[in-house]
């Protein structure tokens, strides 16, 4: 039972917080939308600060997991199968990258986290952009360098597209990211990786 | 917050390459691979004689793996030595005893089987 209060309130939190921004949440908000009194949040989370944190902590469990899907097959699908796993993420803690620069003003302590994910990210990304050179999906780097470029474009998609989509105020569909995605790889694929791009990963959904 | 476990940067480049060349590396298996499976499958069907001899000073446990409809299809393995011939007599037992499918010895190799030239 205790359990799944705690679950409720931290569902409840990540919801406002996706709504309203982190600041401009009260606990009387998050006790409103998880249904329970102020008396018994505070019997689980002492205040506020600890509902961050754990949410946090969650937050980068699950960030941890999806890092943890490097290569777990040998094909395009591999990325894409993480691609999903990134949406997901992104798309269920949207408030993490809108409040992020907020974020840092307050704890450093996330911050830091932050920073090490994103050196852990750009290096899956690169080393991926390799592993498909040896492979044949993509073509040698044209220009030295160019590939850190496509690296760096290849992330900022995966950051900020999410974000970008709702300062637009419009959807952010799995099948959209994705193609924004791949619409940085799609230009050095190969023949092969064209072809391989075409069995695998289109049929699944992205039309590029 | 608990502290996280944190990897050098340049060691986990090392540990994606290490993942990227998996897939170089390893190939496809053939099923010839696994004929040392099949090959040994008649083991399962084997009635197992422990034999204790003296060699070198010591007491050696061998297990004999005979066929049991064809006695002439053996197998025999050295599993270890003892000083003490009575403790290695217990050990080739319990040897067998692990060894042998039919535990209680109910299958018998018969030694007119082995068809053994007396002159």
């Amino acid at each position: 039972m205790s359990i799944s209060t705690k679950h409720r309130i931290l569902e409840s939190a990540i919801r406002l917080f996706n709504q309203n921004g982190v600041a401009n949440v009260r606990l009387q908000q998050i006790a409103d939308e998880a249904g329970i009194s102020v008396g018994n949040l505070a019997y689980h989370f002492r205040n506020k600060d600890v509902i961050v944190s754990t949410v946090y902590e969650n937050l980068f469990e699950e960030f941890s997991e999806i890092l943890s899907f490097y290569l777990k097959g040998p094909g395009l699908a591999d990325f894409d199968q993480q691609l999903d796993l990134y949406h997901a993420f992104f798309a269920k803690y949207n408030f993490y990258l809108i409040d992020l620069f907020e974020i840092e003003r307050s704890n450093a302590a996330i911050m830091t986290r932050w920073h090490q994910f994103v050196a852990k990210m750009l290096l899956q990304i690169r080393k991926r952009l390799d592993y498909c050179v040896q492979r044949g999906l993509l073509i040698p780097e044209p220009v030295p360098g160019i590939y850190d470029t496509l690296t760096n474009n290849i992330w900022m998609a995966i950051i900020f597209w999410v974000p970008q989509q709702i300062l637009k105020g419009q959807s952010f569909s799995a099948d959209h990211f994705k193609n924004a995605v791949w619409a940085q790889i799609s230009p050095y694929l190969t023949r092969r990786g064209l072809d391989e791009f075409a069995v695998e990963v289109q049929p699944i959904g992205s039309n590029i | 917050m608990k502290p996280p476990f944190l990897l050098d940067p340049s060691l986990y480049a090392q540990v994606l390459d290490c993942l990227s060349n998996l897939f170089f590396t390893d190939k496809v298996g053939d099923t010839k691979d696994m004929d040392f499976l099949r090959d040994d499958r008649w083991l399962s069907d084997t009635a197992v004689i422990d034999q204790v001899s003296l060699r070198k000073g010591l007491w050696l446990i061998s297990l004999v793996f005979v066929h049991h409809k064809m006695p002439m299809k053996f197998l025999m393995r050295r599993i270890t030595s003892h000083a003490c011939p009575r403790r290695a007599g217990m050990m080739a037992l319990y040897m067998r005893r692990l060894a042998a499918k039919d535990q209680r010895g109910t299958l018998k190799i018969e030694s007119d089987s082995f068809h053994t030239p007396l002159n």
